[in-house]
């Protein structure tokens, strides 16, 4: 089967499982209780708490309103975000973009370090290069994200002040555009090398501590794999062709290696995605994570609908892009056959 | 070339270093192969034939390997040698691949999986052709850009190539036709049919016998004085096998390269090899002309193993005619390894290492009945005349 035609038809499939989802997710929310609560203010009377109700159809069966919700969807209409204080569609793009900067950029260290780090332990096995790279990774699976976040806080923040708080310095975010709501990119784009500085320095820390845990999963697994792929008779057929070690090494052995990485990067990225809320929350870092979190306090379904949505949008979005990386590696990789 | 030898293996001892302890997979092994002739290396599984045929490329992965003594060397111009366990990593490179060649036991597992065969042959053309690949894109070698080179030599990225042949694309062209040529040239040379469709393949869109004869294209590509063949055709439909050994002989004969063919399978080396080395637990038990060794062995193992020749009914390539089995190469006793598999084993045998003496000229046999008793000064007593083993042997 050509990849393409693998590919248009897992696309097809997309909007019906979007579908699934949102029926179990409305579902599941409404049964937690009303959300009316999340639109009432403290002095309503009874009949003004009705009226609100019969406004947003809350008295109404849950198919109905369920109805109601998805029909908004297709009109570009989530709902009312109580913790934005605004239509969830209008929050939502740049919440997400400020998250997708924050996995992105996690995404690049724990992808590039992982694999360079996880090559040199395979390569160098059993020694010294080896036994850090374990000791990082066991330090990197067993560390929770939060207090990790906090160990560096400590130095980076407290003491040395080398990285601030927040996403950017307030004077600098208002004094560029912001199209795409990423803002190194904006800064990119608006030419602006003080903002680019200012947006990075916001950047480093959370990415290198949301990176650490799928770094350490990525080491673990290209190390062994590397390993495994070092034996394989095909790199001493490179040797005893003249090849250089450079090219036997990455040529030969790390491009094979790769495949059963590719698996773990595209797991490792849900990963990413758990880690952010902490990552956010501690580093007060706008995005999805600390949005759904003062959602769920406050009770807040359409923002939490909202959210739930998108992550299985983002997910079902990367494992297609992790089976399309494992065909370009893999020839002999068959899609959906 | 230096008295007529090619290459010459001198005392050679690999040990690999296990949990279990150190493991002697070669054992003081010596023997030469000249130009143009084929040497069958025998003997059992594990007896340390791979091992042997690595070291003489340094493929032996160190650590947990040691090349623990001994000299290669491969004879140059001028009465000049190279000794290859000791020569910078660089010179080896240049002559793995261009003087001598390896192919392996499965092509299967030799071939990359994830690179067509055009970019693998490509690869031996890029590492010693050079400049061969520059001139026929209608490009000086000593005026060829690094970009050029990093082509040539198939070490630009795709996307650099991409990049490249756009921006002076006819250059580019000419290099990637240039390239495709050479690969072309060497798939036919082995009689591979459609060689411009085979280039395009992925290994495991062809047959495991059509594998081979990659493979052999690659090893020969840059001709090659000296070709290993490590068992090549254990791994393939009895069918092919015969057809493969005679490419393999056909090449030998249009090239004139040394072989060293490497088998477990004694009815194969009559037909094709000039003289025959048995190895025996990491040590040559004997050598000599083929058909000599073949129609009088001289050691109690080569003539178990005759022995163990298939006749009609009998399957192929087995030696469990041999009763016992190999002894492990674990720190192993100061002994001839064969003493507790043999018939003629005497307590003189239990406390010397034998070995390999001339018996007659060109024949040389590890064995304390081959030795002198007065140079070993132990009793070798109530062991059968040699006459006797002779006989026994050619039951
Ligand atoms: N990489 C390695 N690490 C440890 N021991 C090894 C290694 N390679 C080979 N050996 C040991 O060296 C000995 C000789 O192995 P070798 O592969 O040379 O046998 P062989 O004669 O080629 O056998 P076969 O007919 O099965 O190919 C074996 O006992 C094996 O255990
Ligand atoms: S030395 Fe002794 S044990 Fe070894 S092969 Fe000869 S006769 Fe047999
Ligand atoms: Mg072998």
């Amino acid at each position: 089967m050509q990849v393409r035609d693998y590919l248009l038809r897992r696309l097809a499939l997309l909007p019906f499982i979007m579908l699934g989802v949102s029926v179990i997710v409305f579902t599941l929310t409404r049964f937690t209780g009303s959300p009316v609560g999340i639109y009432a203010t403290p002095n309503m009377t009874a009949e003004e708490i009705s009226a609100l109700e019969a406004r947003y159809l809350l008295d109404q069966p849950i198919p109905l309103q369920y109805a109601a919700w998805i029909g908004g969807l297709f009109r570009g209409d989530l709902g009312w975000s109580g913790v934005s204080v605004a239509p969830v569609t209008d929050v939502i793009g740049l919440k997400f973009a400020a998250t997708f900067e924050l996995a992105l950029a996690a995404g690049f260290i724990a992808v590039f370090a992982g694999i360079a780090l996880g090559t040199l332990a395979g390569v160098r096995r059993n020694r010294l290069p080896d036994h850090g790279a374990r000791l990082f990774s066991i330090f990197g699976a067993s560390t929770p994200t939060f207090w990790f976040g906090l160990l560096l806080l400590v130095p980076f923040y407290l003491w040395l002040d080398w990285f601030p708080l927040g996403r950017s310095t307030p004077e600098i975010f208002s004094s560029i555009a912001h199209p795409t709501g990423m803002y190194t990119l904006d800064a990119v784009l608006a030419l602006n090398a003080g903002a680019f500085l200012d947006a990075v320095r916001h950047l480093v820390l959370p990415a290198v501590v949301l990176a650490f845990g799928a770094m350490a999963i990525i080491v673990r697994m290209m190390r062994s794999s590397m390993v495994e792929a070092m034996s394989e008779e095909y790199v001493d057929a490179a040797r005893a062709k003249g090849l250089p070690n450079k090219v036997v090494i990455r040529r030969h052995a790390r491009r094979n290696a790769l495949l059963p990485t590719t698996t773990v990067i595209g797991l490792s990225f849900g990963f990413l995605l758990q880690g952010a809320v902490a990552v956010e929350l501690i580093f007060r870092w706008p995005g999805l994570g600390q949005w759904v979190t003062s959602a769920v306090l406050s009770g807040d379904q359409a923002t939490i609908m909202a959210y739930v949505l998108i992550t299985a949008l983002i997910f079902m979005t990367v494992n297609l892009a992790v089976d399309i990386a494992y065909a370009y590696l893999d020839r002999r990789v068959v899609l959906g056959g | 070339m230096s008295e007529n030898w090619l290459l010459k293996v001198q005392d050679l001892s690999v040990h690999f270093h296990s949990p279990r302890g150190v493991v002697h997979a070669v054992d003081n092994v010596s023997f030469e192969i000249k130009p143009g002739e084929t040497l069958a290396l025998v003997g059992e599984t594990g007896c340390g034939k791979s091992v042997t045929a690595r070291s003489i490329l340094r493929l032996v992965p160190e650590p947990p390997g040691e090349y623990a003594s001994g000299k290669i060397l491969l004879s140059q111009d001028q009465d000049q040698s190279i000794e290859i366990l000791s020569a910078p990593i660089k010179a080896v490179r240049a002559i793995r691949g261009e003087r001598i060649s390896m192919i392996f036991q499965d092509p299967g597992k030799a071939l990359n999986p994830a690179l067509t065969i055009g970019r693998q042959l490509a690869e031996v053309f890029g590492e010693h052709r050079m400049d061969m690949i520059l001139e026929n894109a209608g490009i000086e070698p000593d005026k060829a850009s690094r970009a050029d080179k990093m082509i040539a030599q198939q070490r630009a990225s795709f996307l650099q190539i991409r990049l490249f042949s756009l921006l002076r694309s006819k250059k580019g062209k000419a290099l990637q036709k240039s390239i495709d040529d050479a690969v072309a040239r060497a798939l036919a040379d082995t009689g591979i049919p459609n060689p411009r469709k085979i280039m395009k393949s992925y290994p495991h869109e062809l047959s495991g016998g059509m594998k081979q004869r990659v493979m052999i294209a690659q090893a020969l590509a840059c001709d090659p004085d000296l070709l290993i063949a490590d068992e090549p055709t254990t791994a393939l439909d009895v069918t092919i096998q015969a057809r493969i050994l005679e490419l393999i002989q056909e090449m030998q004969k249009r090239r004139g390269m040394a072989v060293l063919y490497i088998t477990h399978d004694l009815s194969l080396v009559r037909e094709f090899a000039d003289r025959v080395a048995v190895m025996y637990a990491g040590r040559i038990v004997e050598t000599g002309p083929a058909v000599d060794v073949l129609a009088s062995p001289q050691h109690p193992y080569t003539q178990g193993l005759l022995g163990a020749i298939p006749h009609r009914r009998t399957p192929r390539g087995q030696l469990a005619a041999i009763p016992g089995s190999v002894p492990q190469l674990v720190s192993p006793p100061a002994q001839c390894h064969f003493a507790s598999r043999c018939k003629w084993a005497a307590e003189a045998c239990k406390s010397v290492v034998p070995l390999l003496n001339s018996t007659e000229t060109s024949r040389k046999v590890a064995c304390l009945r081959f030795d002198t008793a007065e140079k070993l000064s132990v009793d070798i007593g109530d062991m059968p005349a040699r006459a006797e083993m002779g006989e026994v042997a050619a039951e």
